[in-house]
């Protein structure tokens, strides 16, 4: 027996795979074949897919040319479906991609710099929460300081790379004068992504810092992880951290004990 | 200073932001009605009517048919060792 899943899933393979459409499938355009009407159909997919992924990549589009982009996100859209009715969501294994994308492999950096692109992406569309509520904070004796768990901000993120990336990602912002020279090997970078009052931030951290902010992203207490840092980092200063992770938006909230 | 001294200091200059950050946080609210004016090109805003856009542009058969030789032309050539290195 027929049913209309089965109409969709032969319309969905020949769409997204390209898989020659069943006779079942038929075109209501009289000057088009079926064939030609699925190509068009197809085209158009592909075509929203590559601005989309466009739309989050635009550092990557700019790095290897529009040229290489169109090839790029070709196969990609051939290998990742498209499977949300929200188009933000589309293109999250991009990095993962381009690391086994064989015309990338000479462009070592280019992997983290599309994770980077994909954290902004996400930071920008993120749920809000309010922010690090100074007067509750006040209310906190200071013996119990150590047990603070810090909550982060849902926009915020951290990549770690052992390319320049926040040089490179901030390199090819608008209004950037495009006048640059990056030396690949002047190091690592820890990239700070965050967003306030609506407008996604990058920028770069210390080792320390960024150590710091993975233990209390990770659930640490404020103690616990401010002892971790300064024994692998005795550079590490919790009060520049602090002042600066909250000027960013990265602090949202916290809590006393173990965490939620 | 031992750990909780650390711990104090930070959170005191926190503390002494306070009012600072409680007016930004003010601000903010303030800007909420902004989500849709700081969409920027480029951040897939939808409600900007660009898909309907690359649909008018795209009515045309497959045209990624053809091959071509894939090699990055953009600006990668301005980073350095770039294009040395193997993973």
């Amino acid at each position: 027996m027929l049913v209309l899943n089965d109409d969709l899933s032969d319309f969905a393979r020949a769409i997204v795979r390209g898989e020659e459409p069943s006779s079942r499938v038929v075109t209501s355009y009289q000057n088009y074949s079926v064939a030609i009407a699925i190509e068009v159909y197809r085209n158009n997919y592909r075509g929203n897919l590559h601005d989309t992924l466009a739309g989050a990549y635009p550092v990557i589009e700019q790095l290897v040319g529009k040229d290489f982009f169109r090839l790029l996100t070709r196969q990609f859209i051939g290998q990742y479906f498209s499977r949300s009715g929200n188009l933000h969501h589309y293109g999250a294994e991009m990095a993962g991609f381009i690391a086994a994308f064989e015309p990338a492999q000479g462009l070592v950096y280019l992997p983290d710099v599309a994770a980077l692109e994909w954290a902004c992406h996400c930071a920008y569309f993120a749920e809000d929460a309010a922010t690090l509520d100074i007067g509750k904070l006040a209310q906190v004796p200071p013996e119990q300081y150590p047990d603070l768990i810090l909550h982060i901000h849902p926009a915020c993120h951290l990549v770690r790379s052992r390319y320049p990336i926040t040089a490179i990602w901030h390199a090819h912002q608008p209004g950037a004068s495009g006048d640059f020279h990056i030396d690949l090997d002047s190091g690592a970078s820890n990239a700070l992504i965050s967003r306030k009052n609506d407008v996604v931030v990058v920028s770069a951290l210390t080792e320390g810092d960024a150590a710091w902010l993975q233990g209390i992203q990770a659930g640490t207490s404020l103690g616990e992880a401010t002892a971790t840092t300064l024994e692998h980092y005795p550079d590490f200063n919790l009060q520049t951290a602090l002042l600066k992770l909250v000027a960013q938006n990265v602090l949202a909230n916290f809590n006393l004990g173990a965490a939620p | 200073m031992n750990n909780r001294q650390i711990l104090s200091a930070a959170i005191g200059s926190l503390l002494a932001l306070g009012l600072v950050s409680n007016a930004s946080a003010a601000g903010k609210k303030m800007d909420m009605e902004q989500c849709y004016g700081v969409a920027k090109t480029g951040h897939n805003d939808c409600s900007s009517n660009k898909s309907a856009h690359s649909c008018a542009g795209q009515a045309t058969k497959d045209r990624d048919a053809e091959d071509f030789v894939a090699v990055p032309k953009g600006t990668c050539a301005k980073i350095a060792g770039g294009t040395l290195k193997s993973a």
